[in-house]
């Protein structure tokens, strides 16, 4: 049987301590923003689950080249497991921006190249389930699942300047004027936390995505031994 | 592909050939060799993996693992040497709002052969089909569309012909019309591999036999041998 | 013969042999028209449209209706092989099998753009603007082939599914949102007068995604349709 790795288990333990060793300094040690107030503090977590969507995104693809090279299962449960994480992270960067833009522009929704771009791609995971769901053996689920998300990855700059240029062309007019850009400088004790939130976030990423492929991994196990 | 070698050391030489599904093999380390001028009926279980040995064959399914030589050149490295093979599967392969000829001449275009007209009406002809070849091929009965199937398969002139189930579905008459075909066809020059659930007098028709069991070719022997393998003949007893 | 040439012989063939199928049943170009037309009637109450269209609603018009005409051509065209195996057909032919992907894509193109063409001078009628322009012909040509580059990869990929009736709308649609937008912006702009060169940028998407597209079909046709 699979024994949980030990470098697994470490990644557990810190996750959770940087995890609320970050939360801490964001909550408490950085300087409240001026014009938009402690909600802005949002703005750290949501940039770092932005980031995780997007990463996640790029080693879902690498895996799918992965297992197009290799035709190893495992390529597969990586990729599976990234989309999924992705899934989530994208999930939480889009519930934060949104909180984090009602009280600041007076609006849920913005769209903004980032936020747009993020929410077309939780639906392009989406639809990787949905691909996944209608074919018949792991083998296909694999080979196909790898070239959508391979040709997927590749779309994602061809939406972001898309959109960006169409914005750029049709402003929106938000309540407190500019064109709902997020620019705001950051102090030094912004960047560390800013920083240090990426890393954690990365970090959490790592851990659950392998999380995830054990559990493939276990799965698959038991259907062997099944069969 | 154009003219026919009649090379005697053509070969197909399947080595090591395995193929998962669910994780599980369905075949397993499979290797098999036939010879110029080989007619050999492959026989085993519903499910056995008699279509999907093949449609690797045919390079319609990759292997996990394992090598097929066609000729002493690997197939996975030269696409070109499909023009040696021809395929005649469950399904027709036609376009059911084309006529017969229109397929045919589609086909002919693929492979680029030579005098395409004149092929297209000899292979009409000799199907059988001559009065029908202008009709939408969604007009024809199974056994005619069974006839056109081999027409195309054949008209490349491939070195390899493999049959999957091919009498599934005919009357008597179209099945006879296949037999007279496939002796035509067997001889020196041809390699012919034909999955049959239910062999039968092909047995008569055929030089080998190959035994399709858990994902290994069992017994591959002449198929004048097999009384010499009493679960063969057995086997074969049941199925008839 | 050289096997480039019989590549491109065997492409031909294919795009020969759609139209031919196309031209006897007919059930293809005239069903992608009139659902175009029925999505124009739709857009129009729904949207409570002027008969006074500014440039841009027309232009958004135009390529929804596209979209959707397009998706059922895509379908219609695979399903086409799919029936009787053909599909084997072409796979067993002796050359690279993008030349499948190719003459698949050409002629999704040009039942695409007939589409089109027949739609110009129906929405100039309905809505009094003058929509023959040469610009915005090419602008129709790039953003088409783009469109119908990736929906010939994606097609393939969504037959081999159980739910391949709706699949393919599901995943084409999100990765083709920057074709359509920077088809939809370039169109607006022309119909609004504006001069091809201040509409560079997206004439430079537009082939940016045709490029990246065929090079994609080139890579992965075989992977999917290779059991």
């Amino acid at each position: 049987m699979h024994k949980k790795p030990s470098l697994l288990s470490i990644l557990d333990i810190l996750s959770i301590l940087l995890f609320t060793a970050v939360l801490i300094l964001i909550l408490f040690f950085t300087p409240t923003e001026l014009t938009m107030g402690p909600v802005q503090k949002v703005f750290y977590f949501h940039v770092a689950s932005a980031w995780g969507g997007m990463l996640s995104f790029i080693l879902a693809a690498a895996a799918g080249i992965g297992y197009l090279v290799t035709r190893k299962v495992r390529w597969d449960w990586l990729s599976l497991s990234s989309v999924e994480v992705g899934l989530v992270f994208g999930l939480i960067a889009i519930l934060s921006g949104m909180i984090w833009a009602q009280p600041i522009w007076n609006t849920w929704w913005v769209w903004d190249p980032r936020l747009t771009t993020t929410a077309i791609m939780e639906i392009i995971y989406l639809a990787y389930f949905i691909l996944r769901s209608g074919l018949d053996t792991p083998e296909t689920r694999a080979r196909l699942g790898a070239v959508y998300v391979i040709v997927s990855v590749i779309t994602v700059p061809l939406t972001f300047f898309s959109i960006r240029l169409f914005r750029t062309i049709h402003p929106v007019v938000i309540a407190t004027g500019g064109d709902g850009g997020s620019a705001f400088n950051m102090t030094p004790r912004m960047l560390l936390a800013f920083i240090a939130s990426l890393v954690v976030f990365t970090l959490i990423l790592a851990d659950l995505v392998w999380h995830r492929y054990r559990l493939a991994q276990l799965q698959n196990t038991i259907e062997e031994e099944v069969n | 592909m154009f003219p026919i070698e009649t090379d005697p050391s053509f070969q197909i030489v399947i080595r090591e050939l395995v193929k998962r599904y669910h994780f599980q093999p369905v075949l397993n380390q499979l290797s098999l060799t036939l010879a110029d001028g080989d007619f050999c009926i492959l026989v085993g279980a519903n499910g056995a993996g008699k279509t999907t040995l093949l449609r690797i064959l045919a390079t319609l399914v990759r292997p996990d693992r394992g090598e097929i030589y066609l000729g002493g050149k690997l197939i996975a490295q030269a696409p070109e040497l499909r023009g040696e093979i021809g395929y005649i599967g469950h399904q027709p392969m036609f376009y059911n709002d084309l006529s017969a000829v229109e397929n045919l001449r589609h086909y002919a275009h693929l492979y680029l052969c030579p005098d395409p007209e004149i092929l297209i009406q000899n292979a009409i002809q000799a199907a059988g089909l001559g009065a029908a070849q202008h009709k939408p091929v969604r007009t024809f009965s199974r056994g005619m569309q069974q006839r056109l199937s081999i027409a195309r398969a054949l008209l490349h002139d491939p070195h390899l012909l493999l049959l999957d189930e091919p009498y599934t579905g005919l009357d008597t008459e179209a099945a006879q019309s296949l037999d007279e075909r496939l002796q035509h066809l067997h001889q020196p020059g041809r390699i012919i591999l034909l999955a049959a659930h239910q062999p039968g007098r092909l047995l008569k028709m055929a030089s080998h036999i190959a035994w399709l069991q858990d994902g290994k070719i069992s017994h591959h022997i002449p198929a004048a041998s097999i009384p010499e393998v009493p679960a063969l003949q057995a086997y074969l007893r049941e199925e008839a | 013969m050289k096997p480039m040439l019989h590549y491109l012989r065997v492409t031909w063939q294919i795009f020969r042999k759609d139209i031919r199928v196309e031209w006897r049943g007919r059930q293809g170009v005239p069903v992608m028209l009139v659902f175009a037309l029925l999505v124009v009637f739709l857009f129009n109450f729904a949207l409570q449209l002027s008969p006074n269209l500014q440039a841009g609603l027309a232009a958004g018009l135009l390529w929804v209706a596209l979209a959707f005409a397009s998706t059922l051509g895509l379908n219609r065209s695979i399903s086409l092989e799919r029936e009787s195996s053909a599909l084997d057909g072409l796979l067993l032919v002796p050359v690279d099998r993008s030349a499948i992907y190719f003459g698949k894509a050409l002629s999704n193109f040009t039942f695409t753009t007939l589409v089109a063409l027949v739609l110009l001078p129906i929405l100039s009628l309905f809505y009094q603007q003058n929509m023959f322009h040469l610009p915005l012909v090419l602008v129709i040509l790039l953003g088409v082939g783009a469109y119908t580059g990736l929906g010939t990869l994606l097609a393939a990929l969504s037959i081999q599914s159980r739910t391949r009736d709706v699949l393919l709308p599901i995943l084409l649609y999100p990765l083709a949102l920057p074709i359509l937008i920077a088809s939809v912006e370039a169109s607006r702009g022309i119909l609004a007068g504006q001069p091809l060169g201040e509409l560079q940028s997206w004439i430079y998407l537009l082939l940016a995604a045709d490029i990246l597209f065929s090079a994609a079909g080139l890579m992965f046709f075989e992977t999917i349709l290779e059991e």
